[in-house]
């Protein structure tokens, strides 16, 4: 069913996974969207939202019309999935479903539409993260990329690469004690919130890896300085805002 | 053992689920409810222990799901995964724990109805199958097919024409009765090509109450009596029935000693009670 001009919101039409969809697009030639989608995504610890707010900081700077979208951030979700969260209710398979909803609000009303109209939108996580947890609490990974088959593929998807004990590191001394579900204990690996921590992020983090070949993921080590990290996200959003100058929001 | 339709969910065990799955499908106005109701107090009358659930029920996301549809701005994605989450809730912690016990569970729609909703809203029906590959497969899928010119005065005559129920977020324009006319044919096509993949048992719906009530009980009989089931009904029906109470009495002990286990096991963190400003955690 048409939804605009010339895009089905049918699933699988944007996504890379499904083949014959994306062989459909090439061949129709030209991008689909004047917008540019930019995505961080990483462990937590990583860096990539301090990432994010300076490449945000700078496309403002340009005279983009840059817009910020966070993940489970959906109004009209969000609610269903606290009260899981809190009552601990959720499960490997509605804790996927609830966050595949919230994210399909904010690329129905938001995302979608924002790159329609020619904005750069940023996204502080993306599918990946989904596809990284939903993974590591034991769903099967074919279900879960099916599920986000709707999702629009990002012009680039940066990874910041980090070792589990640096990321580990930055965390532990960043904040006191972790969240139930942030912490993996409905797993029930480990008794110890940190202990349990760190083994649900090196699932996690093993997960990311394979995704970097799958999915065509940039990699960023994020072991370098938060400058150097940065002068690199810039120089290669660079090369795709070039071909994009036309869509600058005078200040 | 019980099949689902191609995908497990993790920590889903398919073996001793020993009760009976029976889906009651049909649009909106075909009468499910009320076949439903009848048919519980009559399976109940001869001693079977009987679950009923139906969409938007689940303590997760039914709530969640009646606000996002009082307004405006509720998408055709958003609206799909949301049914979803709520199907799965409930296929986790009702239906799967009932059919362990021993229990009939009779279900108002399943994931049919909500195929029929999403691909009629324009969703990849191959994707939409694919989400909902992980459901048991039923005993039963008994189908109230019943034409739209027999439903109008049905709705028009109870509750009128609802918003969803019109397809008022599908179609162009604001004249609700060809929306209703143009939505529920739309279903009802669907929902032909449904039946022959799934095996449904059609019962003409437009029947009167009884009638469709007397052929639902021939259905239903031949599923929940004829295995062993009979030979043991036949013998006593009295052992029956306390042998699904206290299978029923053992799945609600084996429950609250898991919830003691968990609450044991995890100190939740203490919250700060305003969300100031930190809306946007990831957790």
């Amino acid at each position: 069913m048409n939804i605009g001009s010339n895009l089905r919101i049918g699933p699988f039409e944007v996504f890379e996974p499904a083949r014959e969809a994306a062989e459909r697009f090439r061949q129709n030639g030209g991008p689909v969207f004047p917008g540019k989608l930019f995505v961080v995504e990483g462990i937590d610890g990583s860096g990539k939202s301090t990432q994010l707010s300076l490449l945000h900081k700078w496309l403002e700077s340009k005279g983009y019309g840059v817009v910020f979208s966070t993940w489970n951030s959906s109004p009209l979700v969000k609610d269903t999935t606290k009260l899981g969260k809190k009552k601990k209710m959720l499960t490997p398979a509605t804790f996927s479903l609830i966050h595949a909803t919230d994210f399909a609000d904010r690329i129905e009303r938001s995302i979608l539409p924002l790159l329609k109209a020619g904005a750069v939108v940023l996204c502080d996580r993306y599918i990946y993260t989904a596809f990284a947890r939903d993974v590591a609490r034991g769903m099967d990974s074919q279900w879960v990329r099916e599920l986000y088959g709707f999702a629009v593929k990002p012009t680039v998807a940066f990874y910041f690469r980090v070792p589990l004990e640096t990321a580990i590191g930055r965390v532990v001394t960043a904040r006191d004690g972790f969240k139930f579900y942030e912490a993996g204990l409905d797993l029930g690996l480990s008794d110890d919130p940190t202990e349990s921590f760190r083994l649900f992020q090196g699932r996690i983090l093993q997960e990311y890896e394979r995704m970097i070949p799958e999915f065509g993921l940039t990699v960023i080590d994020a072991t370098l300085p938060v400058e150097v990290q940065q002068a690199q996200v810039r120089q290669i959003a660079k090369t795709h805002l070039d071909r994009a100058i036309e869509l600058r929001v005078r200040p | 053992m019980r099949r689902t339709y191609g995908k497990t969910l993790p920590g889903m065990k398919l073996t001793d689920l020993s009760g009976k799955l029976i889906v009651v499908e049909g649009t909106d106005g075909a009468g499910r409810t009320t076949q439903i109701n009848l048919l519980k107090g009559w399976l109940e009358e001869r001693g079977h222990a009987v679950l009923d659930t139906g969409m938007t029920r689940s303590p997760l996301a039914g709530e969640g799901i009646r606000r996002a549809k009082e307004g405006n701005n509720l998408g055709r994605v958003t609206q799909s995964l949301f049914y979803a989450t709520d199907f799965v809730d409930r296929l986790e912690n009702e239906i799967v724990p009932a059919l362990r016990a021993g229990f009939v569970v009779l279900t108002d729609r399943y994931v049919y109805s909500l195929m029929a909703r999403a691909i009629v809203r324009g969703m990849d029906p191959a994707w939409i199958r694919s989400i909902y590959s992980m459901a048991l497969v039923p005993d039963a899928v008994i189908y109230l097919r019943i034409g739209v010119d027999e439903l109008i005065p049905r709705v028009i005559f109870s509750r009128g024409f609802d918003y969803w129920e019109s397809g008022m977020d599908v179609f162009p324009g604001q004249d609700m009765y060809e929306n209703f006319r143009s939505y529920q044919a739309a279903l009802l096509a669907e929902f032909e090509r449904l039946s022959v993949e799934f095996h449904f048992e059609t019962v003409d719906g437009s029947a009167d109450v009884r009638t469709v009530f007397t052929e639902l009980q021939k259905k239903i009989l031949r599923i929940v009596e004829s295995d062993s089931r009979r030979e043991h009904f036949l013998k006593s029906s009295d052992e029956l029935a306390e042998t699904l109470r206290m299978k029923l009495e053992e799945s609600w002990v084996a429950r609250l000693r898991d919830m003691r286990a968990k609450d044991l096991k995890i100190l939740p963190r203490t919250e700060p009670v305003s969300s100031n400003g930190n809306g946007h955690r990831t957790a």
